[in-house]
């Protein structure tokens, strides 16, 4: 397409449409530092006249958003490492053990790909409930710990692994196990990143699950307690968006150091098809 | 330390890979496992080293019975086709992998992994990745890491074949001079019969998982026992002729007009049987004295040997001969054999008759006009 | 050659599945056989788990149920507004991104930015550019003359408002997957219709597009699976509610009213059920029409 378009106009073109991409976070930002008169100045104040980083400190006091934090952190490592371990081990197994039922057991792991998980949010919660689970850490860890898409990639991974070097181990004197920590695991680091990587994005950003399995304030993870601020913050909008960039900027920096993974793992996601 | 085979089998599914294989490999002995590929040689190596369990048989190493015995547990290093080196780890720490496995103490370890590194002559490597290597230092790497435990068998799996020629030359040396320098029982696959005979105390030649003749390489070679092992040893490969028998002691030769009369001897009872003629072995000579003659269809010359292809009817014959003979493309020509240079096969069961360096092997050859 | 299996590698597989069976089976496979069943619960006591009742009643009460039906017809509203639109612009900026310019991979980022945060998050964001009297995007309207709009009050421009901030969430997805695709297009194709002296738009139309339809196609499918499971860009954007008059209500956000704020975990399950025949019915025609009609490479 290059000789249909002039090099200028696709940068215009690019740039027009990047500003829109932008414009909510400068706004946000921008907003989260306003002093409360200039927030609904018309026309609106885009630099604000003065840093006003109380909005911060007096979004933290009227909702406890260090132990929103504290919880979305706890939730989502803890999460992420379970995912991984189970992760690693089911991809061994179906990478390179020959067994009874892989193929049947396999094929409807892949099926239950294609279930929506909103339809899964009732029986889960009985299940929960049956546990005495509700409300507690176990019920925002324990159902993310294993995924399918993560266990077929790292199975597609482990497949390009040659032979000859689980041979090579065993002949060392390396036990199957060992061979799967000392030389799988660090061979699939790539891999076991971008796993790892869309995992922390999307258990911190996790919304619906959250809301249903806690009641206390205590246990609320960013999300959640950010969506129960709109009510106990009211109009107040330069709290509502400082409280906003808590949440979005801590992944935002994870994008920025470890872009390469992410996008490598999206793009990947979507050759599968 | 001895290794015995004791009626060796292994199936996978339907096929039989390995066949009943009985053998002894002497301590200290490098034997070479050659045939084509798919003949079982390289799942042979795989049964020595415990990373498969045969189906029937047994495996002896010295005294003791291995069959069932995990291949971490044999004591034996192993090379592989494609280095099969750790590729996270530095060459210090792929060399050191086995000596880790079994907890020896660091310090010792690095001593050990020194050692093996000046030995194979890879110690100014030892930082570096194995993708930094050329593919003959990561052999060498892969050998070191192999040996560093001192096993009491090393199992090579078509070390060479990953090599440019020059290097696979070179490689072949220094395989052969760090087996004797440590002195270690050794079993080297390949499909390469150069590599095998110039190697090798020993080789052991398979097909279809049978193993069809052991020797030492140049016995193979002078030798024969089956159609077999005359095809697959030699370049150019040998010639076969089939001979049919019309009269007492004449026969003709299988898609030509041609006879020749053989004398008489206890084996010629057969209706038919074939003849091995070495292309090496065959020299021209004035028509009346030849064997049988035919059409020059083809010449080359490589180095210091001339090739030519003969017609003979409907089969064609190579042969070496002296480059400066002023043969053409075109030309006839008669070729000969020193009696005692022919093998002779039975075409049903492929096995050796006669032939080769027999004693006995002084019958005349003429041409039968 | 892979050895064959016998019970002793069975035995060692399934231990080394166990983690990741445990939780599997538990909440992911368990749910779905329960979540059909419970579908059929018509009298059922959440708190005692007692089932009184089974049949159909559920789905007849839900197709009754006018609330449903709006659910519905706003959930294809939604995705027809959004995948369409959402597709061609991203495929466009692919497009864009994949002709060898300067800053090609710092646009990419951008682009690709709200990917990476909570929706709760930028929906609050958004519902602050959407205010009707001091929002940024009344204010730019305001610039061509454009009367102030009560995006998130008004039941007609709600669904709008909804697409808007969908479209700008998604699109980062979508134009990843698209240079992928393009990516992974023959360099030759385009010197072949060169040489052959197609114009860059048949070239497009010609040689990009067919190259490019599996990608299309899975874009699509995702994003119209995508489409019919949204919910967190409603509850965080209309604050709890959907959406003013229920102009946002869609299929996910019936089965969370009916089971968390009324407990008709029956009905609920039921909408659910409804919402996954949907879904699977387009991962079947995925599965389908992918490999029968889409021109792969």
């Amino acid at each position: 397409m290059r000789s249909a378009l002039s090099k200028s106009t696709i940068y215009i073109l690019l740039a027009i449409g990047a500003v829109f991409m932008l414009l909510p976070f400068v706004w946000m930002l921008s907003t989260s530092l306003k002093a409360p008169n200039e927030v609904m100045a018309m026309p609106p104040v885009w630099i604000p006249s003065e840093l006003n980083w109380d909005n911060f400190t007096e979004a933290l006091a009227v909702a406890p958003f260090d132990r929103y934090f504290v919880n979305s952190l706890i939730v989502t490592v803890i999460s992420t490492i379970g995912e991984l371990v189970t992760t690693i081990l089911a991809a061994y197994a179906f990478s390179r053990i020959n067994f009874f039922g892989k193929n049947i057991i396999f094929a409807v792991l892949l099926g239950t790909m294609m279930v929506p998980g909103e339809v899964l949010l009732i029986p889960n919660f009985v299940t929960l409930s049956n546990l005495g689970w509700i409300d507690t850490y176990q019920a925002l860890i324990v159902p993310w710990t294993a995924s399918v898409f993560a266990i077929f990639l790292l199975r597609q991974f482990f497949l390009g692994v040659p032979k000859e070097l689980s041979f090579a181990a065993k002949v060392d004197g390396c036990s199957e196990f060992r061979f799967l920590w000392y030389v799988m695991v660090p061979l699939a680091k790539p891999a076991l990143i971008t796993v790892a990587l869309l995992k922390i994005i999307n258990s911190w950003n996790a919304f619906l699950w959250p809301l249903i399995v806690t009641n206390s304030q205590e246990l609320r993870t960013l999300p959640v307690g950010l969506s129960a601020f709109t009510t106990e913050a009211g109009i107040k909008y330069e709290l509502l968006m400082a409280a906003s960039t808590m949440v979005v900027v801590p992944m935002l920096i994870l994008f920025f150091i470890m872009q390469k993974y992410i996008i490598a793992g999206v793009a990947r996601s979507g050759l599968k098809g | 330390m001895d290794v015995h085979l004791d009626q060796l089998t292994m199936q996978f599914n339907d096929t039989t890979a390995v066949d009943s294989i009985t053998t002894t490999i002497k301590d200290g002995e490098l034997v070479s496992l050659l045939g084509p590929s798919g003949c079982g040689k390289s799942t042979t190596l795989m049964l020595l080293s415990g990373l498969y369990k045969p189906t029937a048989g047994d495996i002896y190493f010295g005294d003791e019975k291995v069959t069932t015995m995990d291949a971490e547990k044999r004591g034996i290093g192993m090379v592989f086709q494609n280095y099969a080196l750790y590729p996270h780890l530095s060459v210090l720490k792929n060399i050191m992998f086995p000596l880790k496995m079994q907890k020896v103490p660091k310090k010792e370890a690095i001593q050990q992994v020194m050692e093996m590194a000046k030995l194979v002559q890879i110690d100014h490597l030892l930082d570096r990745k194995p993708a930094q290597l050329s593919g003959g230092q990561q052999q060498r790497v892969a050998i070191a890491r192999a040996l560093v435990k001192k096993p009491k068998l090393l199992l090579l799996d078509e070390p060479l074949s990953n090599l440019d020629a020059r290097l696979r030359l070179e490689m072949r040396e220094e395989i052969r001079r760090i087996q004797q320098e440590v002195g270690i029982t050794a079993v080297f696959v390949t499909h390469d019969q150069e590599e095998a005979l110039s190697i090798s105390d020993r080789v052991m030649l398979m097909n279809n998982g049978v193993l069809q003749q052991e020797n030492a390489p140049q016995q193979m070679y002078r030798k024969p026992e089956n159609i077999f092992a005359a095809s697959f040893l030699g370049n150019p490969p040998i010639n076969f002729l089939t001979l049919h028998k019309t009269e007492n002691n004449t026969y003709v030769i299988q898609g030509s007009s041609q006879t020749l009369e053989l004398p008489s001897m206890k084996w010629q009872t057969h209706e038919a049987f074939q003849m091995g003629l070495r292309p090496e072995d065959l020299y021209t000579v004035p028509e009346e004295e030849g064997l049988f003659s035919g059409e020059i269809i083809h010449m080359e010359t490589i180095g210091r040997d001339t090739l030519i292809r003969l017609q003979l009817g409907d089969v064609t014959v190579r042969a070496l001969v002296d480059p400066k003979s002023r043969l053409r493309v075109g030309d006839r020509c008669s070729l000969a054999i020193e009696p005692q240079e022919v093998h002779y096969f039975d075409p049903k069961t492929g096995e050796r008759l006669r032939g080769g360096n027999d004693n006995d092997a002084q019958a005349n050859l003429e041409k039968h006009a | 050659m892979m050895l064959k299996p016998t019970w002793k590698s069975t035995l060692k597989a399934l231990l080394y599945l166990l983690p990741a069976l445990l939780i599997l089976v538990t909440f992911n496979i368990y749910p779905i056989v329960k979540s059909f069943l419970m579908s059929f619960y018509t009298n059922y006591d959440f708190f005692k788990n007692i089932i009184n009742e089974r049949g159909f009643s559920n789905f007849i009460e839900l197709f009754q149920d006018p609330n449903f039906i709006q659910a519905l017809q706003n959930t294809v509203i939604f995705v027809i507004g959004v995948v369409p639109i959402s597709i061609i612009l991203s495929l466009a900026i692919a497009i864009l991104l994949n002709s060898k310019i300067k800053f090609s991979g710092l646009f990419r980022t951008i682009y690709f930015l709200p990917f990476v945060t909570s929706v709760v998050a930028v929906a609050i964001v958004w519902s602050w550019i959407f205010h009707s009297d001091y929002g940024l995007l009344n204010y730019f309207l305001g610039w061509f003359g454009v009367d102030p709009i009560d995006w998130l009050t008004d039941p007609t421009f709600a669904m709008p408002a909804l697409i808007i901030l969908s479209i700008w969430k998604g699109l980062g997805f979508n134009i990843i997957i698209f240079l992928a695709g393009l990516q992974s297009v023959n360099e030759q194709y385009y010197l072949a219709a060169k040489v052959d002296g197609a114009s860059a738009w048949h070239r497009f139309k010609s040689v990009t597009l067919p190259l490019l339809s599996p990608t299309m196609f899975f874009v699509s499918i995702i994003s119209i699976i995508n489409a019919f499971k949204v919910f967190d860009e409603i509850f965080a954007l209309f604050n709890g509610k959907p959406g003013p008059a229920n102009s946002a209500l869609t299929v996910v956000y019936y089965v969370y009213q009916k089971f968390y704020e009324e407990w008709e975990f029956g009905l609920a399950s039921a909408a659910a059920f409804v919402l996954f025949i949907i879904v699977f019915l387009f991962t079947i025609i995925q599965l389908i029409i992918g490999r029968k009609f889409v021109h792969y490479q």
